[in-house]
C-alpha cells in the first residue's frame, strides 16, 4: 500500500462494480461477495490511510497527482488532510455496512451493488480531490446513482409523511410544501432529489469557474489556488466578487447538506430510499456539502470566510430547531430519521461558523460520528421496514419481544444520536458547544434545547416501535440472528463507542487539519510597510511569514505577535 | 478572381478521399445493378468498406500533415477540414451499420439508400474543405439533396412524406436566403473566399448578406428561430435518417459557421457575438422547455438536439481558438452519445415497432444492455459525469468564462438541470416502471456493434479525455492567429503581489 493507498481506497469501488457487470444476476452469492470484497479492500485501506496519516507532519499527505487535461489544467490530485481522512474512513465503514444491511435485496441485485458502489466511490473521491474539477465531478457524479437506487429499490412514502400534534391536528412540512406536489411516491422522491442537488450543484459549478477565471492561473488545482489566487476586492455588481463566488459556493455545497430552506429534497429522499441508500446518503453524502464548504470556501477564500460565515449561524438555527420539531411530529420512522439527520447538520455549520479550532474539529468529529450513529439508526429502520412492511410508528409497537438484538443496537444508535459519554458522538458535541459559547450563545442554546429534542423523539420512536402493546399483524417479525445481519451494526457500534473511549487518534488527526485552516481563517499577514498600496494582503503561506490577527494589524501596523490559540 | 485548372498529381492528391469516396460509390451501383439478388446487407457492408478505406486516407493525412488549397483557395485541407471528414465519415460509417436492419421496412430502392447515405456524406466532406462561399452552396446543396430523398424513403408512410415535404420547401427557402446572401456579399466586397474578407467595412449589405447566410446555416443546425423543420422532420423520417441527419449536417454547417465567424468575420466580434449569444440563449431554453413536453422518443431527441446546439453556440459566441476547441470536442460527445441513443430507438422500436416514450417501460428488465446503453447516452447528453457530455460542456463554459459571457454560462448552466429532467423521465420509464410485455428483446449483431462504438466513445472521451483534446486543439491551430492574446496566453503563474 503506503503512497497510493487513496488509488486503492478510491478505486476499489469502482473496480468492484465493474466486475459485477460481467457477473450473472443469477449467481447472488457471488455478486455479493465481489461488491463486500471490494468494500473490504476499501475498508481496510482507509484503516491504514486513518492510522498512517502522520498527525505531526499535518497538511496534505498520501498525495497522488496524475495528469488529465493540459488545455484546461486539470489533474486528478488526490490527498487528504486531517478533515478529508475521517470522512474517508467513515465512508468505506458505511458502504463496508451498507452491502451487508442489504444482503437479502433479490430484485436484481446485481445493478443496486453496482449503482452503490458506485456512489460510495463517487463520494471517496470528493472527499480526497485536491482539484476543483474533480470535486465537482465526483459530487455530481453521486447524484444519478441515488436516482437509481431509490426509483428501482426504493419504497413509496404512501400516506407515513402526513403528521398529526397531539390533539389530532394535522400538521405540514410548510417549506417542503411549496416543493411538494402532492406526490408521495418515490419516482417523484428520487427526481425532487436530483433535481434539487442539481440545481444547487450547478451554482457551486458557476462559483468554480468564477474562481478559475478571475484567479487567472488556469488551473483547477486547489492547492495551487488557495496560495496564489487572489480573488479579493473586485468590484461586481455593487458587491465584491469573493462574496458572490462565497455565496454561489456556500449555498450551492450547503444544499446537500442540507441547510434549511434547502433541505426538503432530503427527508423525502430518505424515506423513499432503501435502507443501505439511507445509510450513504445521510452517513456520507450530506457531509459533502460540509466538506465542499470547508474545500473550496474556507481553503481559497479564507478573508470572505471570516466575514459571511454568521450567515451559516443563524440559517443552523432555524436547521436544528426544525428539523428537530418536525421529526417530533412525524409517524414515519425514516422520516423521523431524516428529519433527525438534517436537524443534526445544523451542529456541524454551527461549529463550521463559530470558526475557532475547538467547535470546528468538533464539527469534523461531528460529521464522523454522525455518520455511525444515523448509519445504524437507518440501518436498523431499514430491518423493522423488511419484517413488518410498515414505517408507520403509530401502527408498530411491541418489537421488543420479537427482535431483542435490533431493540438493543437501537438503544445504544439513540444513546449515540443523542451524544451520551462514552460514544464519538459527546465528545463532538461538546467541543461545537463549547467552541461556539464565546461567538455564538444563542445557538449554544438553540443547539441544546435541539438535543433535548433529539431525546424527546427518538425515545418516542423507540417506544413506538419496540415497547407497547404489539400489532399482532406482525407476529411473523424476527430478529437478526445470522451473523451477515449482525455484523453491520456491531461494527458500527463497537467503532462509535471505540472512539468515544479513545478519541485521541481521531483528534489529532482532525486537529492537524483544522488548525491551519483556522489560522489561515482569522490571521490575516500584513503587507511589508512600503506605506503605497492595499494595507492588508492575503494570507500566502502561515508558516512562512509571520502571523499577527487582524485587529492588530490595523491597528499597531504590523507589530509580529504570535498567536497560540483561538482568539476569543 | 484568379481560376486555374492547372492541377498537378499533388494537387489531386488533396481531393483524394473525395476521389475515392466517389469511386467506391459508383462501384456500390454498380453491384446493386449487376447483381440485383445479392442481399442488400451486403451492399451496406462494402459501402463500409468504402468508408473506412477513406477513413483510413485521411488517417494518413493527418499523420503526414498533408495540407493544402486548391481552385483558388475554394477547396482547403487544412487539419479542421480533415478532422470535420473524419467526423462525418464516422457517422456515416455508424449510420450504415445501424440501418441494416431497418432497411427491410422499405418497399423498394433498398440499394439506392446506402448510395443516397454515401452521397450526402460526400457532399458533406466538401462542405468541411469549402473555403469560399460558392463551394459552400454547392457543397451545402448537394448533401442536402440526397437528405431530401433519404427522409421520405418510407413511401407508403405519411409521417414520412409529410417531412419530407417539410424539409424540401424550408430547405429549398433556406438555399434561397443562402444564394441571396452571397450576391450581397459578393456584391458589397468582391470576394468570395473567407480569409480575404476579413477587411471588409460594415456596410448594411453586408451585415444583411451575412445575416441570411447565417440564418441558411442556423436552418442547418436547426438553432431557434431556424429550427420548425426540425421536429417533424426527425419524427416523421427513418430512424437511422434522423440519426444521420441530426449529427453530420449540423458538424458539416458547425465547420462552416466557424470559417465564417472566425476566419472572415474576425473583426466584427463585439458584434456578432450579441447574435450569437441570443440565438444560443433561444435554442437551448427553447429545445430544454418543449422536450418536456414531448411523448416521442424521437421528438424529444429533436428537441434535445436543438438544446445541444445552443450549447455549441456558446462556443462559437467565445469565438476564441478554445472556443472552436471546445466546439469540436463537444460535437465528438455528441456524436457517440447520440447516434448511440438512436440506436437504441431503432433497435427498440425493430422489437416493438413504436416509438413512443411509454413504450420504453421496463426497458431494463426486457434488455438489459439496452436500458445501461440508453442510460449512459441519455446522461452523457445531460452532461453527467464521468460521461463525454460532461467533459464537452465543461470544455465549453470554460471557454465561455474565459470571455466573459457570464449570462450565457448562467442560462447554460440552469438549461443543465432543465434537460436533467426530461431524459430522467426516459431512465424512469426504462428503470423503474415494470414492463407490460416482459418479453426479451433481441438486438441483431451490426446495431450490437454501433451501440458498443458509442459506449466506448461515450465513456472514453469521458474518463480519459487528452487524446481527444490535444486531437481539436492540434485540428484549429489554424484559429490561433485571429485570437485575442490575453485569452490563451498563460498568464503568469505568480499573481499575489499584484
Amino acid at each position: 500500500m503506503g503512497e497510493s493507498v487513496l488509488l486503492y481506497i478510491l478505486f476499489a469501488p469502482f473496480l468492484g462494480a465493474l466486475g459485477l457487470i460481467f457477473v450473472s444476476n443469477r449467481q447472488p452469492l457471488l455478486v455479493r461477495s465481489i461488491a463486500a470484497g471490494s468494500a473490504f479492500v476499501a475498508l481496510l485501506a482507509s484503516i491504514y490511510l486513518f492510522y498512517a496519516y502522520d498527525p505531526v507532519k499535518g497538511g496534505f499527505q498520501f498525495i497522488q497527482k496524475i495528469e488529465w487535461s493540459r488545455q484546461l489544467g486539470i489533474s486528478l490530485h488526490l490527498g487528504v488532510d486531517g478533515i478529508g481522512t475521517p470522512l474517508v474512513l467513515a465512508s468505506t465503514i458505511l458502504l463496508f455496512a451498507g452491502i451487508f444491511v442489504s444482503w437479502h435485496i433479490k430484485d436484481r441485485t446485481k445493478e443496486f451493488y453496482i449503482w452503490l458502489l458506485i456512489l460510495a466511490a463517487a463520494t471517496i473521491g470528493v472527499f480526497m480531490s485536491l482539484d476543483l474539477f474533480f470535486l465537482y465531478f465526483f459530487y455530481e457524479m453521486s447524484v444519478i446513482p441515488m436516482y437509481l437506487l431509490l426509483g428501482m429499490w426504493g419504497s413509496h412514502t404512501k400516506k407515513y409523511l402526513e403528521m398529526t400534534d397531539s390533539e389530532g391536528m394535522k400538521l405540514r412540512d410548510s417549506v417542503g410544501f411549496i416543493f411538494n406536489f402532492g406526490s408521495n411516491s418515490k419516482e417523484y422522491a428520487a427526481m425532487k432529489l436530483v433535481l434539487f442537488l442539481s440545481a444547487f450543484a450547478v451554482a457551486a459549478l458557476m462559483g468554480i469557474l468564477l474562481i478559475y477565471k478571475y484567479s487567472g492561473l488556469n488551473t483547477f488545482d486547489i492547492l495551487v489556488l488557495r496560495e496564489q489566487a487572489n480573488l479579493m476586492n473586485i468590484p461586481v455588481l455593487g458587491t465584491t466578487l469573493d462574496k458572490i463566488i462565497w455565496i454561489l459556493v456556500f449555498f450551492g455545497f450547503a444544499s446537500i447538506a442540507p441547510l434549511w430552506p434547502m433541505h426538503s429534497w432530503s427527508p423525502v429522499g430518505h424515506a423513499a430510499a432503501p435502507a443501505a441508500t439511507s445509510m450513504l446518503h445521510a452517513g456520507v453524502l450530506m457531509k459533502l456539502g460540509h466538506f465542499s464548504i470547508i474545500r473550496v470556501a474556507f481553503e481559497i477564500l479564507p478573508e470572505t470566510t471570516r466575514e459571511l460565515m454568521p450567515i451559516a449561524a443563524v440559517l443552523c438555527m432555524f436547521s436544528i430547531i426544525y428539523g428537530g420539531f418536525v421529526a417530533f411530529y412525524a409517524k414515519d420512522t425514516k422520516y423521523v430519521i431524516g428529519y433527525s439527520s438534517s436537524s443534526h447538520m445544523g451542529y456541524v455549520f454551527l461549529g463550521m461558523a463559530a470558526l475557532n479550532y475547538i467547535s470546528l474539529s468538533g464539527a469534523v468529529i461531528y460529521m464522523f460520528a454522525h455518520a455511525l450513529a444515523t448509519g445504524m439508526l437507518f440501518a436498523m429502520a431499514g430491518w423493522v421496514y423488511d419484517q413488518t412492511h410498515s414505517r408507520d410508528i403509530p401502527s408498530l409497537g411491541g418489537l421488543s419481544n420479537k427482535m431483542p438484538f435490533i431493540t438493543a443496537c437501537f438503544m445504544v444508535a439513540c444513546m449515540a444520536s443523542i451524544g451520551m459519554p462514552g460514544t464519538v458522538n459527546f465528545i463532538a458535541e461538546i467541543m461545537i458547544v463549547v467552541g461556539s459559547w464565546n461567538k455564538y450563545p444563542l445557538q449554544v442554546i438553540v443547539a441544546m434545547l435541539g438535543i433535548v429534542l433529539t431525546l424527546a423523539y427518538l425515545f418516542k420512536m423507540m417506544r413506538g416501535l419496540f415497547y407497547g402493546p404489539m400489532n399482532q399483524k406482525y407476529s411473523h417479525a424476527h430478529d437478526a440472528v445470522s451473523t451477515v445481519d449482525r455484523l453491520p451494526l456491531l461494527i458500527m457500534i463497537a467503532i462509535s463507542i471505540g472512539f468515544g473511549i479513545f478519541p485521541t487518534h481521531l483528534y489529532d488527526v482532525v486537529r492537524s487539519g483544522v488548525d491551519p485552516l483556522i489560522v489561515r481563517i482569522t490571521e490575516v499577514v500584513p503587507v511589508a510597510q512600503s506605506g503605497s498600496d492595499e494595507g492588508v494582503q492575503h494570507t500566502v503561506s502561515h508558516s512562512k511569514i509571520p502571523l499577527t490577527s487582524p485587529i492588530i494589524a490595523d491597528e499597531v501596523a504590523a507589530t509580529p505577535l504570535q498567536i497560540s490559540g483561538g482568539r476569543e | 478572381m484568379i481560376f486555374s485548372l492547372n492541377l498537378s498529381f499533388s494537387d489531386l492528391l488533396l481531393l483524394l478521399p473525395e476521389i475515392l469516396l466517389t469511386c467506391w460509390l459508383c462501384l456500390v451501383i454498380i453491384v446493386d445493378f449487376v447483381s440485383p439478388r445479392l442481399p442488400k446487407e451486403q451492399l451496406a457492408y462494402l459501402s463500409v468498406a468504402g468508408l473506412v478505406l477513406t477513413l483510413g486516407c485521411l488517417a494518413w493525412f493527418d499523420i503526414a500533415h498533408v495540407s493544402g488549397a486548391l481552385f483558388g483557395n475554394m477547396f482547403v485541407l487544412d487539419r479542421m477540414a480533415i478532422f470535420f471528414k473524419v467526423f462525418i465519415l464516422g457517422a456515416t460509417i455508424l449510420v450504415i451499420l445501424s440501418s441494416v436492419e431497418y432497411v427491410n421496412r422499405f418497399t423498394l430502392f433498398r440499394g439506392e439508400y446506402y448510395v443516397l447515405v454515401v452521397m450526402s456524406a460526400i457532399g458533406m466532406m466538401f462542405m468541411a474543405s469549402a473555403n469560399d462561399l460558392l463551394s459552400v452552396f454547392v457543397s451545402l446543396e448537394f448533401s442536402t439533396l440526397g437528405f431530401y430523398v433519404l427522409v421520405s424513403y418510407l413511401r407508403e408512410d405519411m409521417a414520412s412524406n409529410e417531412a419530407g415535404l417539410k424539409f424540401f420547401i424550408l430547405g429549398v427557402f433556406a438555399a434561397g436566403l443562402f444564394a441571396y446572401g452571397i450576391s450581397l456579399v459578393y456584391g458589397e466586397t468582391g470576394q468570395l473566399v473567407f480569409s480575404e474578407m476579413s477587411s471588409a467595412q460594415a456596410t448594411p449589405g453586408l451585415i444583411i448578406g451575412f445575416l441570411l447566410i447565417f440564418a441558411a446555416l442556423g436552418f442547418k443546425i436547426g438553432a431557434v428561430p431556424f429550427h420548425s423543420w426540425i421536429p417533424d422532420t426527425y419524427h416523421g423520417a427513418p430512424t437511422p435518417v434522423t440519426a444521420f441527419l441530426s449529427i453530420a449536417p449540423k458538424g458539416a454547417a458547425l465547420v462552416i459557421l466557424l470559417r465564417i465567424f472566425l476566419v472572415a468575420l474576425a473583426s466584427f466580434k463585439p458584434v456578432w457575438v450579441y447574435l450569437l449569444v441570443a440565438v444560443s440563449i433561444l435554442s437551448m431554453t427553447y429545445g430544454n422547455i418543449v422536450a418536456i413536453a414531448q411523448r416521442n422518443i424521437k421528438r424529444l431527441l429533436a428537441y434535445s438536439g436543438i438544446a445541444q446546439i445552443g450549447n455549441v453556440l456558446i462556443g462559437l459566441a467565445a469565438g476564441t481558438k478554445m472556443g472552436s476547441d471546445a466546439i469540436l470536442f463537444y460535437l465528438l460527445a455528441y456524436l457517440f452519445a447520440n447516434i448511440g441513443a438512436f440506436a437504441v430507438v431503432i433497435a427498440v422500436s425493430h422489437a416493438i415497432g413504436r416509438d413512443e416514450i411509454e413504450d420504453y417501460r421496463g426497458l431494463n428488465r426486457r434488455s438489459p444492455f439496452l436500458a445501461f446503453a440508453m442510460l449512459l447516452f441519455l446522461l452523457s447528453l445531460a452532461g453527467v459525469p464521468p460521461l463525454a457530455g460532461f467533459i464537452g460542456k465543461l470544455y465549453i463554459f470554460v471557454a465561455a468564462i474565459k470571455e466573459g459571457l457570464y449570462t450565457l454560462i448562467t442560462v447554460g448552466l440552469i438549461n443543465i438541470v432543465i434537460s436533467m429532467y426530461y431524459y430522467l423521465i426516459v431512465v424512469k420509464q426504462m428503470y423503474i416502471n415494470e414492463p407490460i410485455d416482459p418479453s426479451p428483446i433481441r438486438i441483431s449483431g451490426p446495431m450490437k456493434a454501433v451501440i458498443y462504438v458509442g459506449l466506448a466513445g461515450t465513456l472514453v472521451i469521458g474518463i480519459y479525455p487528452q487524446p481527444f483534446t490535444d486531437w481539436v486543439v492540434d485540428a484549429t491551430l489554424m484559429f490561433s492567429n485571429f485570437v485575442t492574446p490575453s485569452a490563451t496566453a498563460v498568464p503568469s503563474p505568480i499573481h499575489v503581489g499584484g
